[in-house]
C-alpha cells in the first residue's frame, strides 16, 4: 500500500486551489485524484464570464479560471491521476481508486481533502409528476452537451428554477438556436443574481415566470409539453392556474447537493442543513486529518469562496501533518438571527494562533434583507461586524473573525437589518 | 343460459349506478358477455364491467363500451406488411417478451422445437414487467379456488429453483399486512383463513410486538400483524432477462421491435402471425401480450376477455435506507385493489407503492399527486425512521387485468394452436414459474405430437457478477484482463464502461439507454443519469456504430439530442 | 428628458441604476462605483456585451474549446460576431490566451482561448 502525505479527491477549483495552496506552503508528496479526463470540475463547462473577480480582479469564464491553477499544479508538477474513480475511503484513511491505467489503486493517505463537489438535483426530488419521457434533463447536463460535447438537446426549451445556472443556460441554449419557452421560479423572487436577468433573459427577450412551477411532464416517448402552476406561499400549486406549454425540453436548474457519498462512507457527520460534513475553521471534518474543501461542505454560490475554502483546507491539513494542531477546542458557531447556516459550523480554537490571524465563515441568510449588518459575538461581546448592502438566501456572506481573541464561550453570528 | 334473468340483473346494475347510459349487449351459451355502447367515463365502465362479472352464470366480460377518455387507433394498414412475405417458420411463437412469455420461451426451450419470441419494444420487459414491485407473494390474499391461488402458491414455491439455476436476486423475506385498529384485525383474521385455504406455508397472526421483533422499523401503532414467511421480492425485468438470455443459450430466437398485427389461420388451424417484419409461420401462438393480450386474442377471432390497466405507482427511496427494512411491509387493505407499502431491494434501496387506479390508456404511465401521496403517506404511516425525502425517483406501470380479475390460461376453444396466458396481474410475477411449466404442457399437448427433450439442454444461466459486488482481488483481475473495468462511468452505482461494453452486445444487446440502466444499473442512482448519462450515450453510439443522435432513451422518438451545435468531426471525446 | 432604469451587469451587486439624459447632458444614479456610471451610459448610448461561446477544434479530447472576448463589443454586433466564431474550425494545440480572433469585425476587441487544449 502507497503512502502519501496528503491525498486531494477530485480535481475542481476546491482541489486545485488545495493542492496549489499546499505545494506552496513546501508539501511536496501531494496527489490529486479526478475522476474526469481532465482537471477543473465542473469549471470547464461554465464557459460564461463572471468567475474570479475577487481573486484576479478581473472576470474570467470558468474554464479560464480552472486553467491558472491547472498552469500552476503543472508548473509545480503535482502529481495527478485523471480518469480515477475514489471507491472507498475508510475513517482511518485508506483509499481505494480504480482506474484504466493504474487498475486498482490502494493508498494510506496521511491527509485527505475532500473535494468532490457536489450534484444537481433531480425532478424527482423536487417532485415533477407526469411521464418520464426523454428531454428531460438538469441543467448541468445540458450545458455539458452543449459547450463541451457540441449538442443540442431540444429545440424548444422551458427552464425550471432562475438560479445562476438556469439564467445563464437560458441564453446560452438562445445563442445555440434552442428557444426558450421562459424560465420557471417557485419562489416569489428570482434565485439568481440580478445581473444575470439582465444579461441572460431581458437581453433576449425571454420572460421570466415567478411564484411559478413545473407541474407535471406530457409526452411519451419525448417531452411534448409540461403543465405549469401558479403556485401559493406555502409553494404549492393553485388550482385553476394549470396552464400547457409545448416543448420538447425541460431544464432542471432547481438546486445542488454536496456530493457526499465519500463523506458517508467514511464516516464523516454531517450537516442535516449544508448536506455536507460538520466541519471547524480548519476545514477539518469530524474524522482526524480529512479535510473538506469547495461545494463538498455547502454549496458556494461563488467560485473564489470554493478555492478559498481549498487554501484553508490546505493550510489545516499541513498543520495537521506537522503535528501543529495543538490540543483545541471546537466550539459550534451558533447560527443567530436570520441566519440559516453558517459554514464553517465550528470554530477550531487555540492559543497557537498568530497575532491577527482571522478566520472566515459564510452564512447565507433566511430572508431578502436590505442594510444589513453582520455581528458575530462572544460570550455576547462583539467581536465582528460587516456591513452589506443587501442580503438575499441564494447569496453566501462572509465575514472575518479574529481568532486567537477566541478560546471558549458560545459564539453566535446575528444579521440584523 | 337465462337470458332474461341475466338482462334483468344487469339492467338493475345500469339504473342504480350507471345513468344515463346506453349499453346493448351479447350473451353466448358460455356466459361470455359482450357490450358495445357508450358511458361518461372510463371509471364507471370498469365500475359496471366489475359488477357484471360477479353476478352469476357470467363467465366472461368483453367491454367495447366507449368512453371520452379513450382514444381509438386506427387501424394498420397491413398491405405493405403482407407484401414482405414470409421471413421465418417455427413450431411455437411467443407473442410478448415480459416475465411470462420469457418464463414460456425458457421452459419450453427444454424441447427439441423452433421457438420463437417476438417483442414490438427495444428490450424485453419493457411492458408491465419492468414496472412491477417485484413482490414475489405468499398466496394469503387470492381467491381460494382461483387460477391466482393456484398458480400463486405454487409459482412462490418454485422461485429458489429458478433463482438457483438462473442466477437472479431472490430473497425470501417473508411480508407483513399491519393492523392498527380492531377493524384491520377483523381483516387480518379474514385474510389469515383465505390464506389457510389456499395453504400459504407458515402464515401466523402475530401481535405488533413480535413483528418489531423482526422488523424494528414498524410503525409502533401496528398492533396486528399477519406474517407469512415465504414473501420475497426479485428485480423482475432481472428475472425476464436471465429467462431470456437462458432460452437463447438453448436456442430460442427473440426478435425485438417486432409488433403483430393479425393472427393468420386456415380451417380452424393457427398458421402464423403477420408482423412489421412480415409473415412468420407457426403452428402454435402463445398470447403473453400482457396488456395488448385482449387485441391479440380479437385478431385470433376469440376475444373473450378485455384487459383494462389499472396503474400503480413505485417510488425508490435512495440507499442511504439500507438496512432499514428486510421484508414486505403491507397494510390490512379497506379496498382490495389498493396495493403495497414499503419493501427493500436487492440493490438496498427502498421500494415503495404500489396505488392503483383504472386508467383508459394502457401506455398511461404518469404519476399524479394523488398516487404519489398515497404510496408515500403508507410508508410514513407502516414505518419508522424513514424519511420521504429520500425520494430519488417514482414512476408507474400498468398491470394488465381483466374484468373476471383473474388469470386465463387455456387453449383457444375457437382456434387450434393458439393458447391464451391473459390477465396476468398480481401475483403473476409470483406465478410465473408455474404459469411457465403449465403453459409449456399446453403448447405440447397443442403441438398434438411427440416432442424430444433436448439432450444438451442447460437449465442454468449465469450473470457476470457486478464489477460493485466484486472484492478487491477480484477487481485487480477484471482490470489487468480489460482497463475499461478500471473507467468508472456511473459514480452513484460503481458501474464500469466494461460493464456498459457488455451489456450492449450482451446476449439480448442492451441498445437503449434505458435497457443498459436495467441490466447495469448505470443512471438508476441517485443522481438518475445526470452524471453518466452522456458517457452512456457516447458507449452506445461507439458500440452499436450509430450517430450519437440515434440513441433514444427507449425505443423510436425517444432520441435525447437533436443536431450538433457545430460542423465538427467526430473526436474521440469522453 | 429622458429617464431610463438599468440593472447593472459590470459585477454581482447588480445596482439598480437610474440615467436621465438632459438634453445629451446624462447623469447616473444609483451607483455604487464608477464603473456602474460607465455601465448606465454605455447602455443609453452604446450597449456592449461580453462574448463567450465555443468554437469547434480539432486534433483535440474535446470538439470544442471555449472562447471570450477580450473586452465587451457593441450589443447590436454580437450576434454576427457569434456567426462568424461558430464557422471557425481550430487545431490543437491552443494555449489558453492565445488570439482566436483579432480585432473581430473591427470592434476592438479580440477573441482569445479560455482554456489551454493538448493535441491529443
Amino acid at each position: 500500500m502507497r503512502e502519501i502525505e496528503l491525498v486531494i479527491i477530485g480535481g475542481g477549483p476546491a482541489g486545485l486551489a488545495a493542492a496549489v495552496k499546499a505545494y506552496e506552503l513546501g508539501l511536496r508528496d501531494i496527489l490529486i485524484i479526478e475522476r474526469d479526463i481532465e482537471l477543473g470540475g465542473i469549471l470547464q463547462q461554465c464557459i460564461h464570464d463572471g468567475f474570479g473577480l475577487h481573486r484576479f480582479g478581473k472576470q474570467l469564464s470558468g474554464s479560464s479560471y480552472a486553467q491558472k491553477f491547472i498552469d500552476k499544479v503543472e508548473e509545480y508538477n503535482i502529481p495527478v491521476y485523471c480518469n480515477t474513480m475514489v471507491i472507498e475511503l475508510t475513517e482511518d484513511k485508506k483509499i481505494t481508486a480504480v482506474s484504466p491505467q493504474e487498475g486498482l489503486l490502494h493508498i494510506q493517505a496521511k491527509s485527505i481533502i475532500l473535494a468532490m463537489g457536489c450534484r444537481e438535483r433531480t425532478r424527482s426530488q423536487v417532485r415533477i409528476l407526469g411521464t418520464r419521457p426523454a428531454g428531460v434533463m438538469t441543467a448541468g447536463a445540458v450545458q455539458r452537451y452543449i459547450n463541451i460535447e457540441g449538442w443540442k438537446t431540444g429545440n424548444r426549451a422551458v427552464i425550471l428554477g432562475s438560479g445562476d445556472i438556469g439564467l445563464i443556460m437560458a441564453r446560452r441554449m438562445t445563442l445555440e438556436g434552442i428557444f426558450v419557452e421562459g424560465v420557471y421560479e417557485v419562489m416569489p423572487n428570482l434565485g439568481g443574481l440580478r445581473r444575470n436577468k439582465a444579461q441572460c433573459l431581458d437581453d433576449y427577450n425571454i420572460p421570466l415566470h415567478l411564484a411559478t412551477t413545473v407541474v407535471s411532464v406530457h409526452g411519451k416517448q419525448r417531452v411534448d409539453g409540461v403543465t405549469v402552476a401558479k403556485v401559493g406561499p406555502d409553494r404549492m400549486p393553485i388550482e385553476g392556474t394549470e396552464r400547457y406549454i409545448p416543448c420538447d425540453l425541460l431544464v432542471l436548474s432547481v438546486g445542488l447537493i454536496p456530493e457526499n457519498e465519500l463523506s458517508r462512507n467514511a464516516g464523516l457527520e454531517l450537516h442535516p442543513i449544508t448536506k455536507g460534513p460538520i466541519v471547524d475553521t480548519t476545514m477539518m471534518s469530524s474524522v482526524d486529518g480529512i479535510f473538506v474543501a469547495g461545494n463538498v461542505g455547502a454549496v458556494f454560490d461563488l467560485v473564489d469562496y470554493v478555492s478559498l475554502t481549498g487554501e484553508v483546507a490546505a493550510q489545516g491539513a499541513l498543520s495537521y501533518l506537522r503535528g501543529q494542531r495543538t490540543h483545541s477546542n471546537s466550539i459550534e458557531v451558533i447560527a443567530g438571527d436570520n441566519v440559516s447556516f453558517i459554514f464553517p459550523q465550528n470554530f477550531y480554537a487555540t492559543k497557537d494562533h498568530k497575532d491577527n490571524e482571522k478566520a472566515t465563515l459564510y452564512m447565507r441568510v433566511k430572508k431578502t434583507m436590505k442594510k444589513v449588518r453582520l455581528e458575530v459575538t462572544c460570550n455576547g461581546q462583539i467581536i465582528a461586524t460587516k456591513k452589506e448592502r443587501f442580503a438575499t438566501p441564494p447569496e453566501m456572506l462572509s465575514i472575518d473573525i479574529p481568532v486567537d481573541k477566541i478560546l471558549d464561550g458560545q459564539l453566535k453570528i446575528n444579521v440584523l437589518e | 343460459m337465462d337470458q332474461e334473468s341475466v338482462k334483468k340483473s344487469i339492467a338493475q346494475i345500469l339504473e342504480e349506478k350507471f345513468r344515463p347510459n346506453n349499453i346493448s349487449f351479447t350473451l353466448d351459451d358460455d356466459g361470455l358477455i359482450c357490450f358495445e355502447g357508450s358511458m361518461q367515463t372510463w371509471q364507471a365502465m370498469v365500475d359496471f364491467c366489475h359488477a357484471v362479472a360477479k353476478l352469476p352464470n357470467i363467465k366472461h366480460v368483453v367491454s367495447h363500451i366507449k368512453t371520452p377518455e379513450k382514444i381509438y387507433k386506427e387501424p394498420v394498414d397491413k398491405t405493405p406488411y403482407l407484401k414482405l412475405g414470409i421471413i421465418d417458420e417455427v413450431d411455437v411463437l411467443i407473442i410478448g417478451g415480459g416475465v411470462i412469455g420469457c418464463g414460456v420461451a425458457r421452459e419450453l426451450s427444454k424441447y427439441d422445437i423452433n421457438i420463437l419470441l417476438v417483442e414490438k419494444a427495444s428490450d424485453i420487459s419493457e411492458g408491465t414487467t419492468k414496472c412491477n414491485n417485484g413482490m414475489i407473494h405468499s398466496g394469503y390474499d387470492t381467491k381460494p379456488n382461483s387460477l391466482k391461488a393456484k398458480y400463486g402458491v405454487k409459482g412462490n414455491a418454485m422461485y429458489s429453483k429458478w433463482a438457483e439455476e438462473l442466477g437472479f436476486h431472490f430473497n425470501r423475506t417473508g411480508s407483513f399486512v399491519c393492523g392498527f385498529n380492531q377493524e384491520d384485525a377483523d381483516i387480518i383474521q379474514g385474510l389469515y383463513e383465505n390464506g389457510m385455504k389456499n395453504q400459504v406455508p407458515g402464515i401466523e397472526i402475530i401481535s405488533g410486538e413480535r413483528a418489531r421483533e423482526i422488523e424494528p422499523n414498524i410503525n409502533d401503532k401496528v398492533i396486528v400483524a399477519l406474517w407469512t414467511p415465504t414473501a420475497g421480492y426479485v428485480e423482475p425485468y432481472e428475472v425476464a432477462l436471465a429467462l431470456a438470455e437462458n432460452a437463447i443459450e438453448n436456442g430460442t430466437k427473440i426478435l425485438l421491435n417486432t409488433e403483430v398485427f393479425d393472427v393468420l389461420q386456415e380451417n380452424g388451424k393457427v398458421t402464423g402471425v403477420l408482423t412489421n417484419r412480415g409473415i412468420i409461420k407457426t403452428k402454435v401462438i402463445i398470447n403473453s401480450a400482457g396488456l395488448y393480450a385482449d387485441e391479440i386474442a380479437r385478431m385470433a377471432k376469440d376475444e373473450f376477455y378485455t384487459i383494462h390497466p389499472r396503474r400503480g405507482t413505485l417510488g425508490i427511496l435512495d440507499k442511504e435506507n439500507k438496512g432499514k427494512l428486510h421484508t414486505f411491509v403491507g397494510k390490512a387493505p379497506s379496498n382490495y385493489t389498493k396495493g403495497g407499502g414499503p419493501q427493500e431491494t436487492p440493490e438496498g434501496t427502498l421500494l415503495i407503492g404500489p396505488s392503483a387506479k383504472e386508467v383508459a390508456d394502457k401506455e398511461d404511465l404518469g404519476v399524479d399527486r394523488d398516487d404519489l401521496g398515497f404510496i408515500l403517506d403508507k410508508t410514513m404511516e407502516l414505518t419508522k425512521n424513514i424519511s420521504p425525502d429520500s425520494l430519488i425517483t417514482f414512476f408507474s406501470g400498468n398491470r394488465a387485468a381483466t374484468f373476471e380479475e383473474d388469470f386465463i390460461i387455456e387453449p383457444s376453444k375457437k382456434l387450434k394452436g393458439f393458447i391464451h396466458v391473459a390477465g396476468i396481474q398480481s401475483p403473476g410475477l409470483a406465478s410465473a414459474p408455474a404459469i411457465s411449466e403449465e403453459v409449456m404442457n399446453l403448447t405440447i399437448a397443442e403441438l398434438g405430437h411427440e416432442v424430444a427433450e433436448k439432450v444438451n439442454y442447460n437449465a442454468n444461466h449465469v450473470f457476470t457478477k457486478p464489477f460493485r459486488d466484486c472484492s478487491n482481488e477480484e477487481r485487480e483481475q477484471l482490470i489487468a484482463q480489460n482497463p475499461a473495468y478500471g473507467k468508472v462511468i456511473c459514480r452513484c452505482e460503481t458501474v464500469t464502461e466494461a460493464e456498459i461494453i457488455n451489456a450492449i452486445h450482451g446476449v439480448i444487446p442492451a441498445t437503449t439507454m434505458d435497457a443498459v440502466k436495467r441490466r447495469t444499473r448505470a443512471g438508476m442512482g441517485r443522481c438518475q443519469s445526470g452524471f453518466c448519462g452522456a458517457k452512456v450515450l457516447d458507449l452506445l453510439s461507439k458500440e452499436l456504430k450509430i450517430n450519437p443522435a440515434e440513441v433514444t432513451l427507449k425505443g423510436p422518438n425517444s432520441e435525447i439530442l437533436t443536431e450538433q451545435t457545430r460542423n465538427f468531426q467526430r473526436g474521440d471525446s469522453l | 428628458m429622458v429617464e431610463k432604469e438599468y440593472i447593472c451587469i459590470i459585477c454581482p451587486v447588480s445596482c439598480d441604476l437610474s440615467l436621465t439624459d438632459d438634453n445629451g447632458d446624462l447623469s447616473v444614479s444609483g451607483n455604487t462605483c464608477k464603473r456602474g456610471e460607465i455601465y448606465a451610459k454605455n447602455e443609453y448610448t452604446k450597449p456592449v456585451r461580453m462574448i463567450t461561446t465555443t468554437v469547434a477544434i480539432s486534433g483535440s479530447v474535446h470538439p470544442l474549446i471555449p472562447v471570450i472576448s477580450t473586452d465587451m463589443v457593441p450589443k447590436e454586433k454580437l450576434k454576427e460576431c457569434i456567426n462568424l466564431l461558430y464557422n471557425l474550425q481550430l487545431q490543437a494545440p491552443i494555449k489558453e490566451g492565445d488570439i482566436i480572433v483579432k480585432n473581430i469585425l473591427d470592434t476592438g476587441v479580440d477573441i482569445i482561448a479560455a482554456k489551454s487544449v493538448k493535441k491529443l
